[in-house]
């Protein structure tokens, strides 16, 4: 009896853990609550593709957040004993043209095995075993809500998505979504990168590159008449759509205004995909200071300003007219009328300013600084009257050194310049001809 | 070109159009219309009120799209639209003499001034994907931007998207020009005083001259599609017609004399580039060189570093030269090039706060000796030519300084913006920083406000170092989707002109269907 005990003590240990084995691995049933157990990181590669290391996630305009509630293991249902794909359950992205087509499989999809009946959305049942309970997948469910489980929000993508040409294109779902068959719970992580898209998008707007186009509405929303019409869609309840950093290097910060010309001169249809030429000639062609250019009290700050050319006047002011036009009837212009002037007051004295021989301080040095700041000021007359070749300051000499160089090039092309100064008989001009 | 001219090239044109586009459909349009009144006064340094402003500024915009069949949704189809956009730029507060040619210069004359003006700011037909998505088109006054600046011309554009990653654009017509109809002189070269003489005496402000017709082309070849490198080589050429007044003054040194005749503008080449690699960095460079002036008149290059995903490293260069119209003396003047280098930050500290900030210096020639006209110059002489007889600093090289900082806090319905400034150099200091905010309640109520404090020391003129302080609030109401009405208060004072104010009220409108 003994012996036999001893025999069957391997059995009843075996009775004795298996219970304890299955409820100390209850947790498992809690699997499909994270991407990976432990809710440990999931690997880049993993993850779609261009995704970053570290990753930011994919856009939160583009794909606002979404309130999971029901845990999935896409890992166990994909293994070959259960032997699903990924159109078992989303079959419908096999059809899906539109990014606003729901893809997520109903409950039915899950009744075949679970023993569920979720035909009658109204009246659920459930399962006979413990996997076809409410609150087997349903997280947060309690015996006491009945047939109402916590909902599911996943907000439809401010995109355009033909899954369907893709698919007959025979590109798999990981190459938009990443190893979603290694992981437990698909989430918003699994939706694609913009960078990612560009490893097939990365031909030009005609016919000859087929469709996998760069354009940006090829995948963005397009605005309606209201927005710009021709423009995308920028403005969502998820937030404003802003180019990424490593687009154009053209990322949005602070200080964006200070170097936006940069990426503007190099493509400026890329700033049209979201801005109406109104939007850049608020400031480029304004005539209502921008005070988040020019601060407060600019009015009397802007000499010094333009002295300095800190900022450039000339990306938005044409001198001759935007400034000449108010230093004339202000008076601070030689040649405002006789009535309004009183331009000895901008400039230091004429001792320092002007007079022989050239001291520190004299205007020539400030010209040659800044020439842009007396063009605000003076007509070229005001010059030509001491630096003309016959002028009262005959022989001051305005040339730049080495002038000489590429004279004949600028008399030939245009010699109106040179006969404001220089009769045209001048023998001096003979050294350009 | 002729009128007649103008109509056979007006009429090719929309016979083009009409061929080429498939049966009009139901179009989306739009109207808009931005309105800016601004009341405040103009005062000397000592303090006494030279203009009295009392502006208007008004615009008009419509837009139609889907002005061809295309089936929804299909980014492929061809589209066509339409575009413009009228501005009225009134100032109450100017005289009338101000404006009139035909008044004396005692009475307060400033030749190309207008109490109210109206341009055509835009204007344009666009199609695009045309030909299966080979051509693009513009027709009307339009823009072009790219590294040789902002630019407006009245004509025609056409771009062909070429396989291999190119496309190719061509463009003619004429420059926009100053005191041509509908126009405004802002996209014209710079250093000519320029406008319409129409019922001026010839003896009158000759210095100022006519505004005639400025024929203008230019071609460009630009990367497509490629979205992690892109570059535009570009190309304009702007002449100038007319007369031109070559001695500017009515009597005195010279009778006025004419050079007529046409005659380069500007003709320039520019090209620019951007790159970016992953998470690592980009970066960016661009060049114009001003065939006039045979010289290179712009270089600027910036290297990007991505450390992590919050924090972007720059360095930045700045080369710059002024150039001017060719008809203008200026381009022959002596002009230094400055030569700004810097390094500059951006973290994002959270998806809401931002900062940017750095720091630069600015490298600029200054003549040290006498001119050295080159060799077999026959100048006569002048004090330019003698170191005995004029100072010349023995630093060719003097540096100004610069840093600032920025910062941005930004919700869905919250604006917070934080800014300071410093530049420092042998002209002056300039120093200061203000702090703005807006709030939108109930997505219908604005409210914001500004408030800065500033200081500048003009080492010119010592006599006018100030400090000012600054504030700006404001109230609006949205009273629909891109439609608001909004108050503005602005109070700046410093030691220089005492206290200044400026009221504003701004209505913005936008109907579409």
């Amino acid at each position: 009896m003994k012996s036999l005990a001893l025999a069957l003590l391997p059995l009843f240990a075996l009775i004795l853990v298996v219970p304890l084995a299955v409820a100390d691995s209850a947790p498992v049933a809690l699997h499909g609550m994270a991407p990976l157990p432990d809710d440990r990181k999931v690997p880049r590669a993993m993850l779609p593709p261009g995704t970053f290391d570290p990753d930011p996630g994919p856009s939160g305009v583009v794909f606002p957040a979404q309130r999971i509630t029901v845990r999935f293991n896409h890992a166990r249902h994909m293994t070959k004993e259960v032997g699903a794909t990924c159109k078992t359950c989303h079959s419908s992205a096999l059809r899906s043209k539109s990014a606003t087509d729901s893809l997520i499989p109903t409950g039915e999809a899950c009744d075949a095995c679970h023993s569920t009946d979720h035909s009658d959305a109204a009246h659920v049942k459930a399962g006979d075993d413990a996997s076809g309970q409410c609150g087997y997948c349903h997280v947060g469910y309690k015996a006491s809500d009945g047939n109402v489980v916590p909902a599911l929000e996943l907000p439809r993508a401010n995109l355009l998505f033909d899954h369907k040409a893709h698919v007959d294109r025979n590109i798999g779902c990981p190459q938009c979504h990443g190893a979603v068959d290694q992981l437990e719970l698909a989430t918003r992580d699994q939706l694609p990168r913009m960078r990612g898209c560009f490893n097939c998008h990365q031909a030009s707007d005609a016919a000859s590159r087929g469709d996998a186009k760069s354009a940006c509405d090829t995948c963005h929303v397009r605005a309606d008449a209201a927005g710009g019409a021709t423009r995308i869609k920028t403005m969502f309840a998820s937030g404003t759509l802003l180019p990424p950093r490593w687009l154009h290097n053209a990322e949005h910060g602070p200080d964006f205004i200070e170097r936006h010309k940069t990426v503007a001169a190099d493509d400026s249809q890329f700033c049209a995909n979201c801005h109406k030429e109104d939007f850049c000639t608020d400031c480029h062609d304004g005539r209502v200071r921008p005070r988040s250019v020019h601060p407060n009290d600019y009015l009397n700050m802007h000499a010094i300003e333009a002295r300095m050319s800190t900022e450039r006047c000339t990306s938005c002011h044409q001198q001759q007219s935007f400034c000449l036009d108010c230093h004339m009837r202000v008076g601070v212009a030689e040649s405002s009328p006789p009535n309004a002037k009183e331009s000895a007051r901008f400039h230091p004295p004429k001792s320092i300013w002007s007079d022989p021989p050239r001291k520190p301080g004299h205007h020539a040095f400030e010209a040659e600084r800044n020439l842009n700041q007396c063009v605000s000021c003076h007509t070229e007359r005001d010059c030509v009257a001491c630096h003309g070749a016959l002028g009262v300051g005959a022989g001051f000499d305005p040339h730049r050194t080495g002038f000489l160089g590429g004279c004949a090039t600028q008399l030939r092309r245009n010699p109106r310049p040179c006969f404001a100064c220089h009769e045209p008989s001048d023998g001096v001009l003979a050294q350009c001809r | 070109m002729t009128a007649v001219a103008t109509r056979r090239v007006a009429s090719l044109a929309l016979l083009a159009v009409t061929l080429v586009a498939p049966p009009v459909r139901a179009l989306d349009a739009e109207v808009t219309s931005d309105t800016a009144a601004q009341f405040y006064d103009v005062r000397s340094p000592t303090g006494e009120t030279v203009l009295t402003r009392r502006r208007l500024v008004t615009t008009l915009g419509v837009g139609a799209y889907g002005l061809v069949e295309a089936p929804p949704g299909d980014v492929k189809a061809p589209e066509l639209s339409f575009r413009a956009r009228l501005r009225y730029d009134a100032d109450y507060g100017a005289s009338a003499a101000e404006g009139a040619p035909t008044v004396s210069q005692g009475l307060g004359l400033v030749p190309g001034f207008s109490r109210g003006p109206v341009d055509l700011m835009y204007g344009y037909l666009e199609g695009r994907r045309l030909l299966g998505g080979w051509l693009g088109f513009k027709l009307g006054r339009q823009y072009v931007t790219d590294v040789l600046g902002w630019w407006s011309f009245d004509g025609g554009e056409a771009s062909l998207t070429l396989p291999f990653y190119f496309k190719a654009e061509a463009y003619g017509g004429l420059e926009e020009r100053g005191g041509m109809p509908l126009s405004t002189p802002r996209f014209e070269r710079d250093g000519i005083w320029r406008g319409s003489r129409a019922g001026y005496d010839g003896l009158l402000y000759p210095a100022f001259q006519p505004a005639t017709i400025a024929p203008a082309f230019g071609v460009a070849l630009e990367s497509a599609g490629v979205t992690w490198i892109h570059g535009r080589l570009t190309y304009r050429r702007v002449y100038n017609t007319g007369a031109s007044n070559v001695s500017e003054y009515a009597s005195g040194l010279y009778t006025p004399a004419v050079y007529d005749g046409s005659r380069i503008s500007s003709e320039r080449l520019g090209y620019a580039v951007d790159a970016t690699w992953g998470g690592v960095g980009g970066a960016r460079a661009g060049v114009v060189y001003d065939l006039y002036q045979a010289e290179v008149s712009s270089v600027y290059a910036n290297l990007d570093a991505y450390l992590g995903q919050k924090t972007t490293l720059s360095a930045d260069y700045d080369y710059y030269v002024p150039t001017f119209d060719a008809d203008s003396i200026w381009s022959v003047f002596a002009a230094e090039p400055t030569n700004d280098v810097g390094l500059r930050a951006n973290v994002n500290l959270t998806d809401e706060l931002s900062i940017a900030g750095g720091g630069s210096v600015r490298v600029y020639g200054v003549q040290t000796g006498p001119f050295d006209p080159g060799v077999g110059a026959r100048y006569a002489p002048s004090p330019n030519y003698s170191a005995a007889s004029s100072y010349f600093p023995t630093n060719g090289h003097p540096f100004d300084e610069g840093a600032n900082v920025s910062a941005r806090w930004r919700t869905g319905e919250t604006l917070l913006t934080v800014r300071g400034a410093g530049n420092f150099g042998d002209e002056g200091d300039r120093v200061g920083g203000d702090a703005a905010a807006e709030r939108v309640f109930e997505t219908r109520y604005v409210v914001h406000g500004r408030a800065g404090v500033w200081e500048w020391q003009d080492k010119l003129r010592p006599d006018r170092d100030a400090t000012s302080f600054g504030y700006v609030a404001g109230v609006g109401y949205r009273f629909a989707p891109r439609s608001q009405g909004s108050v503005e208060w602005e109070h700046n004072m410093n030691g220089l002109v005492g206290q200044r104010f400026r009221l504003m009220f701004l209505l913005s409108m936008a109907v579409s269907k």
